[in-house]
């Protein structure tokens, strides 16, 4: 989130768009309630289905699933084309005025610097034209401008054409656009949440794009009640991308080290941002070599010198993909020896379950670290499996629960929280840093003993801990927030990182997280005394807990004041220039602290970019400089913007890459639209084994719309069976008019909903079914998060 | 016509089933034939006696199996005496609240299980299957004013108590039960009937009872037609309240046409009485003689179709 | 709101306030009232009336979520919890409660909290008390064989603690406090909505049209007969079949001595008595 949970109480109208926060955040979804009873916001849910979010929301926007993108560009449109967009933000503030080079092309669905053989996109063409002072040259009027692009690119999201796409009614479309199109306004904001429903889908990263776009171009991203607001998934799943759990990042958002780069300038040089404006402070670039040796000097301590490039050539470098499905899609290709699993279950979560079933079979050896039993640890005698034709080992490391031990969760509000253990371990469950720490101590201890082609990386490993073999989760906590090795004090600020050595720090964004004055984390000035503890009366409680980066409770915050430093709404004030004082006051600056707005050299308000501005128009991302509406690998119908660039260009197909036949299916087998899902009373598949919750949702069941239903004689409780090209599920059906038909292009679409919380472990046992069973084998272009979404299936009656 | 507004109830169903339906059954009985045994004793002729005499012997038993039903019925039958003693700590006492039928049904019944189980021991000294002196002592008691104001007093305890099952079930919020206020006079007047069934059917077992069997006859023809009389009652008030559907509906229709059929003796002869008491008296009853068991025994099945039809159809 | 720290004093009245207009149909309720009165949870089948498997209140289930799906076929303006009603439904603690009166030992209590209480200990399981209550709240506990319900938490208060059902609702749907402070905030609540021109939007219980008035009172954004809940005029106490049912008793009896003093009038041809053996002959 670049805001947080309670902030959007602050909001006056809350657009949420593929998240069903009410079931699956109830917690957070206070906050949304707080804004409806105490300010009378507005509450709009784009969901494919009516959900108990819905319930509660004022307007529902019923549309097809994986269609955001094309919805999005719809509001980009409509607020472009009706100048409702916040003119003097979008101007200041975001990159509208930069010149794109002249390279930029986009026809029939296609960008620029397409590589046909690779089958990707060079991102790095993407980029702007250049001035004589080298940097990017400025000019709103210009036709290449930023803003002259997008009105272009975005002029043929007409709503005739969003409703072609999506199944919005052309009405409902413009009704909601002007609502959206009101909070162009200083004195208005509105809050954009996601969370999965964006994020499962080939063109995932592209619609998050989008919304953060829409709301650029409101002048709502740095605003209190603004923002674009990822609602995460697991209790610390932010915490866990904060700290590298995926393949192309290092902690605190550092790429991994390329091939090719053997130095620290290699690697900050194609990694780090570029300053393209005089006034942009470009801080996340510029510092990037220094987060980068002080991470180094974490790991490997003295052996991290500056005369071997702080030990940076003993990190890997990877050249492949090591996103989830590319692991299973290795094993399927017989590259995989073993796989460890912690506190995830493989043979349940994955696209194409019986294809990552096959793909679990394969291996030599799996463990599986997890407090229970899971699918992963059962697969080989699975209903319907034989165990004999399975010859993969399995070993189960019973790990304690995260209720068993202390530690920090990270919230999606970037709160890093800490905890008490609850409950004793339970038999001879260990913590999984303990079971990693001793597995880590054997190893070296092979090494040390028998040598091995390139020993240096764990023989140089730190391992500073009481005991090693068991080290503390506040020893750690510690070690990753750094410290300065000149004078043994623990980090204050990431500012005052170094490059030269005599600073560490585990992940850059955590730092102040555990100072000497103790541990930040676990502070708790709370509502026990509003006024003393919220002085600005936004809801920010600096002293709760520790936000990254730098306690900053609201990210972009310079933008939610003008460029004098007056907060666009004073009612709503992030930070304002304090005159009297020369300081920024209210939240923790994103900005320098004492940067006068009236000084014309003072910085942009996004210090993070190179740009000094939000980006409309960015190379971050494989498919595309500006989100462009591609239909999901599996879809009713052609792309209307493109039929021949039907889904996106960069997709990696892996069946067909590998040379395994072809497991998607067309509409005219496959017919219906189905989406996957959770519902409140379950967390995906471990609740399975708590009576309370399986009580509350016995059995797998699929939601079918009612008029579908009434065609196919189904009713609720009847059995029913859905297949996708790749496996089926033969359970109940709820039938239900949350579920509603859709006009696409035309035709008549109806959508079936999948939830996904069923496996073949828990309380219950017998017929078990994997929603994962039919959902298809692709991922995200930049990012490789499977398609869960949107798929297609067949149903009958049994 | 009805003391209530039309209501809609969404209250749950206690689960009285058979226990309660048998209670009720032989709460109703007991009822009837204290009634009928006191009449024919003390307004009857001295040929009634014997009848009289079957008719004290049925509610003392009867009461004693419908508390026995009543305990077993309860989810802790060991805990009946709560209904009596206050175990609430600091308000140890006696247990009595009139809002509710069943505390003053338990208190009835336990009141009226001493005068049935004197005029039970009374019946059996007359009947001189007991000798022994404190029996015949208190039957002695018995004979003339005290024994005449001891069964009043007896029948209209155990008129209360055939009638107030009815009037249990109706204060609650069950649909059907709750929304008549006639089930206690019906439940009354199936007993009525029924018993006079019931002593139809013992009178063959005992010599010198056929005397009676006219009068009993004709009162369960008269009784048979206060019971539809209520029955209409019943419905009526149902309507007002648009319970009928409920309470007539599949599969309880069934048991009402049962009930029905067991008025139907009563109401056939009901109508036969006239040509029969102008012309040949009871006597063409006792011609009948195989119709008693027949016809009376249908009347008792009816009259616990009835109490079954309205029990299981509000649950 | 909830956040203010809360002091429960003995002899105060004390119940909910459940705003169905925020309720998001969660369940927490449900599951924090099964955890603090340690209530187990027995393997049901799929019952799939919309998104509740649960189906009703019982002995066992002390606090349920009710789902009533009317979403219609358009989308707009349908929310604000109009169209999918979510109730969390419990005990009301009515200020004239069906099941104390009728309860025949005393074991229905009202507390010094002003809440409605089933002494287990006294219970005797004769199910009066679900005969009666309008609400279909309370049932027999299978594992206890006694009636329970709702105690709203009388441990919890005791101890100065809020019930776990209010403590655990996410979204404020459930609100505990002292009654006049509810109402206060249900006043507040509705005259919101009404100016918001959700009209629909009716306080159930606040008043004492139904029961003398509801400790636990609700805002529900339909009628009370849309979500299962007798209205005003349905809101009728057991003992209105008192008297009724009692003079019909009478009545009954009155015709039938009248009846069979007529049987026994017109008694027809009679049969000679036979010998009356008296005490003394018998052998
Ligand atoms: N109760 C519960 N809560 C959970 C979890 C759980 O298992 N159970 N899991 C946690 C985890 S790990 C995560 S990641 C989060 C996920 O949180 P969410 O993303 O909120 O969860 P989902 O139910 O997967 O999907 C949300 C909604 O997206 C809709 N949707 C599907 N496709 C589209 C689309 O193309 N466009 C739009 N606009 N909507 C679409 C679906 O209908 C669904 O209602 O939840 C977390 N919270
Ligand atoms: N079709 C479809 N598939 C999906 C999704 C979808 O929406 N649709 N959602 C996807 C998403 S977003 C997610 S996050 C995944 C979720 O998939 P998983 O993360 O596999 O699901 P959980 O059941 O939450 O598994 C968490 C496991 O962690 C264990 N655990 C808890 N604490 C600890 C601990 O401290 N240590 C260890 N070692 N184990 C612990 C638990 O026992 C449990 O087995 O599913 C994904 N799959
Ligand atoms: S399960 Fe935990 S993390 Fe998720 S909403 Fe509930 S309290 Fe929050
Ligand atoms: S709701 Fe039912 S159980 Fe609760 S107090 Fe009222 S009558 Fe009694
Ligand atoms: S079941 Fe228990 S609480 Fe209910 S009326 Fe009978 S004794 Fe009272
Ligand atoms: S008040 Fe206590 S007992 Fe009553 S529903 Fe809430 S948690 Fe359950
Ligand atoms: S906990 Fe609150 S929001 Fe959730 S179902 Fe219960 S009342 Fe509704
Ligand atoms: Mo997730």
């Amino acid at each position: 989130m670049t805001n947080h949970w309670r902030d959007i109480k602050n909001a006056d109208l809350i657009m949420i768009n593929g998240g069903n926060p009410a079931e699956a955040h109830p917690v957070g979804f206070r906050w949304f309630m707080r804004a409806k009873t105490e300010r009378g916001a507005k509450i709009i849910h784009v969901d494919p289905r009516f959900t108990r979010t819905t319930a509660v929301a004022d307007i529902h926007l019923r549309i097809r699933t994986g269609t955001d993108a094309a919805y999005f560009g719809g509001l980009i449109n409509y607020v472009l084309q009706n100048k409702l967009f916040h003119e003097e933000y979008v101007r200041k503030y975001t990159n509208a005025a930069f010149v794109v080079d002249k390279t930029y092309s986009f026809k029939d669905g296609m960008f620029n610097g397409f590589d046909s053989e690779k089958g990707a996109y060079d991102p790095k063409l993407w980029t702007y034209e250049k001035g004589a002072d080298g940097f990017a040259k400025l000019d709103i009027n210009h036709p290449r401008s930023v803003l002259s692009l997008m009105r272009k690119h975005y002029s043929r999201y007409t709503p005739e054409m969003v409703s072609r796409i999506t199944g919005i009614p052309r009405d409902q479309f413009l009704q909601v656009a002007k609502l959206v199109g009101e909070m162009g306004r200083p004195d208005k904001v509105m809050t954009q949440v996601y969370a999965v429903g964006l994020t499962h889908h080939t063109t995932g990263s592209q619609m998050i794009r989008a919304g953060a776009v829409l709301q650029l171009l409101l002048g709502n991203i740095g605003r209190p009640g603004g923002g674009m607001n990822a609602e995460r998934g697991h209790a610390n799943i932010q915490g866990n991308t904060d700290n590298a759990i995926s393949w192309e990042i290092l902690p605190g958002y550092l790429k991994v080290p390329a091939p090719g780069q053997r130095t620290i300038a290699d690697y900050v040089d194609e990694s780090a941002s570029k300053q393209a404006h005089p006034n942009a402070l470009n801080f996340f670039g510029s510092n990037y070599g220094k987060f980068m040796v002080s991470l180094l000097k974490t790991w490997f301590g003295d052996k991290a010198r500056k005369d071997n490039e702080f030990a940076f050539n003993h990190l890997p470098k990877p050249a492949g993909n090591s996103s989830w499905i590319s692991i299973f899609d290795q094993a399927l290709q017989g590259k995989m020896e073993g796989v460890m699993l912690s506190g995830m279950t493989a043979a349940s979560i994955g696209p194409d379950a019986n294809q990552v079933h096959k793909a679990l079979a394969n291996l030599k050896w799996l463990v599986v670290m997890d407090s229970f039993p899971t699918t992963s640890s059962e697969f080989w005698h699975a209903p319907g499996a034989d165990p004999s034709q399975i010859q993969t080992e399995v070993f189960v490391l019973p790990a304690t629960h995260w209720i068993e031990k202390d530690g920090s969760f990270t919230n999606s509000g970037r709160w890093l929280q800490w905890k008490d253990q609850v409950l004793p371990p339970e038999g001879e469950s260990r913590h999984d840093h303990w079971m990693l720490s001793d597995l880590f101590l054997r190893v070296r201890k092979l090494y040390e003993r028998e040598g091995g082609k390139f020993p240096d990386p764990v023989m140089d490993l730190t391992f500073d801990y009481g005991d090693p073999a068991k080290p503390t989760l506040d020893e750690i906590a510690r070690e990753v927030n750094g410290k300065d090795l000149k004078t043994g004090k623990q980090m204050e600020s990431f500012k005052d990182l170094r490059d030269d050595g005599s600073t560490t720090s585990g992940n850059w964004i955590y730092v102040g997280s555990y100072t000497d004055e103790g541990n930040m984390m676990k502070r708790r000035n709370g509502v026990q005394d509003p006024e003393k503890n919220d002085p600005t009366g936004m809801g920010f409680y600096p002293e709760w807990a520790f936000s990254w980066p730098a306690n900053r409770r609201v990210l972009y915050n310079r933008a939610s004041a003008d460029p004098a430093g007056k907060p666009w709404d004073p009612k709503r004030a992030g930070i304002r220039w304090d005159a009297a004082q020369k300081m920024w006051v209210g939240d923790v600056p994103d900005y320098l602290p004492d940067a006068d707005p009236a000084d014309p050299k003072s910085p942009l308000p996004f210090i993070m970019t190179g740009e000094g501005t939000g980006r409309l128009f960015s190379n971050g991302l494989a498919d595309g400089p500006f989100p462009e509406h591609y239909e999901p690998v599996e879809s009713p119908i052609e792309n209307p913007l493109h039929p021949k660039v039907s889904i996106s260009p960069g997709t990696f197909l892996y069946d067909k890459a590998a040379g395994r036949p072809n497991r998607f299916g067309t509409v005219d087998e496959f017919p219906y639209v189905a989406t996957s899902y959770r519902l409140t009373e379950h967390e995906h598949y471990i609740t399975q084994h708590v009576e309370h919750l399986v009580r509350l949702q016995p059995e797998a069941f699929v939601e079918v719309p009612a008029e579908l239903a009434r065609e196919k004689g189904i009713e609720t409780g009847d059995k029913v069976r859905v297949w996708s090209k790749r496996g089926k599920l033969e359970v109940k059906a709820l039938v239900t008019k949350r579920l509603g038909a859709l006009t696409i292009d035309g035709k008549k679409v109806f959508q079936i909903g999948i939830p996904i919380h069923w496996g073949y472990v828990g309380v219950k046992t017998g017929d078990h079914w994997l929603a994962n069973a039919l959902t298809p084998f692709v991922g995200d272009a930049t990012v490789r998060t499977p398609e869960f979404k949107a798929f297609l299936v067949n149903m009958e009656k049994m | 016509m009805t003391l209530l507004a039309a209501s809609e109830h969404f209250a749950g169903s206690p689960h009285w089933t058979w226990y309660i339906l048998f209670y009720f059954f032989l709460a109703g009985l007991a009822g009837g034939a204290y009634f009928l045994a006191t009449l024919l004793r003390y307004w009857g002729t001295p040929g009634d006696e014997p009848v009289a005499r079957l008719g004290f012997y049925v509610p003392f038993p009867a009461t004693i199996i419908g508390l026995l039903l009543l305990t077993l019925d309860l989810k802790q039958p060991l805990r009946f005496w709560h209904m009596l003693f206050n175990t609430t700590p600091d308000q140890f006492g006696l247990n009595f609240n009139s809002r509710t039928p069943m505390s003053v049904g338990v208190w009835a019944l336990l009141v009226a299980s001493i005068f049935s189980f004197v005029v039970f021991v009374d019946t059996l000294v007359r009947d001189g299957r007991i000798r022994n002196r404190p029996a015949r002592r208190l039957a002695a008691l018995l004979d003339g004013t005290v024994g005449l104001v001891w069964n009043v007093i007896g029948t209209i305890l155990y008129l209360f108590i055939a009638g107030y099952t009815g009037v249990l079930i109706a204060v609650s919020n069950q649909p059907i039960w709750s929304d008549s206020w006639a089930l206690g006079g019906l439940f009354l007047a199936s007993g009525l009937a029924g018993s006079a069934a019931l002593l139809l059917v013992l009178s063959h077992y005992r010599p010198g009872a056929e005397f009676s069997r006219g009068v009993l006859e004709r009162s369960e023809h008269i009784f048979t037609a206060l019971e539809l009389l209520l029955v209409v009652v019943v419905v009526v008030t149902l309507i007002d309240d648009g319970a009928v559907d409920d309470a007539f509906g599949f599969p309880w229709i069934l048991l009402w046409l049962v009930a029905l059929v067991g008025m139907l003796p009563g109401l056939r002869g009901l109508a036969g009485d006239r040509v029969r008491v102008t012309r040949r008296g009871a006597v063409a009853a006792v011609e009948r003689a195989p119709a008693w068991v027949v016809a009376p025994s249908l009347v008792l099945v009816g009259v616990l179709a009835l109490r079954a039809a309205v029990i299981f159809s509000a649950q | 709101m909830a956040e203010a720290k809360l002091k429960i004093d003995p002899g105060k009245s004390y119940g909910f306030f459940t705003d169905t207009s925020v309720c998001i149909g969660c369940k927490a309720c449900e599951v924090a009232c099964k955890e603090w009165n340690q209530l187990p949870s027995k393997p049901e089948g799929f019952l799939g009336d919309s998104l509740d498997n649960t189906g009703t209140l019982d002995g066992q289930t002390w606090r349920h979520v009710k789902f009533i799906d009317n979403v219609p076929d358009e989308t707009l303006g349908v929310g604000d919890g109009k169209a999918f009603l979510l109730m969390s439904d419990v005990c009301k603690h009515c200020q004239h409660a069906s099941c104390m009166d009728v309860c025949p030992t005393g074991a229905i209590v009202r507390t010094e909290f002003d809440t409605v209480f089933i002494q287990s200990s006294v219970c005797n399981g004769c199910r009066n008390c679900i005969a009666a209550c309008p609400y279909d709240v309370i049932d027999i506990d299978p594992d206890k064989d006694v009636a329970r319900k709702c105690t709203l938490c009388y441990d919890r208060l005791q101890g100065g603690m809020e019930p776990a059902c209010a403590k655990a609702c996410p979204t404020d749907s459930i609100q505990f406090g002292p009654l006049d402070e509810l109402h206060r905030r249900a006043d507040e609540r509705l005259a919101t909505l009404h100016s918001q021109g959700i009209k629909e939007a009716n306080l159930y219980g606040r008043d004492d049209k139904v029961y003398g008035g509801l400790n636990a009172f609700f805002l529900l954004m339909d009628k009370p007969e849309a979500y299962k809940l007798p209205n005003a005029k349905n809101a009728v106490l057991p003992q209105r079949n008192n008297l009724g049912g009692y003079v019909g008793v009478l009545g009954t009896a009155v015709l039938g001595l009248l009846g069979a003093v007529i049987a026994l009038r017109n008694r027809g041809v009679r049969p000679e008595p036979p010998e009356e053996p008296t005490v003394e002959e018998r052998p």
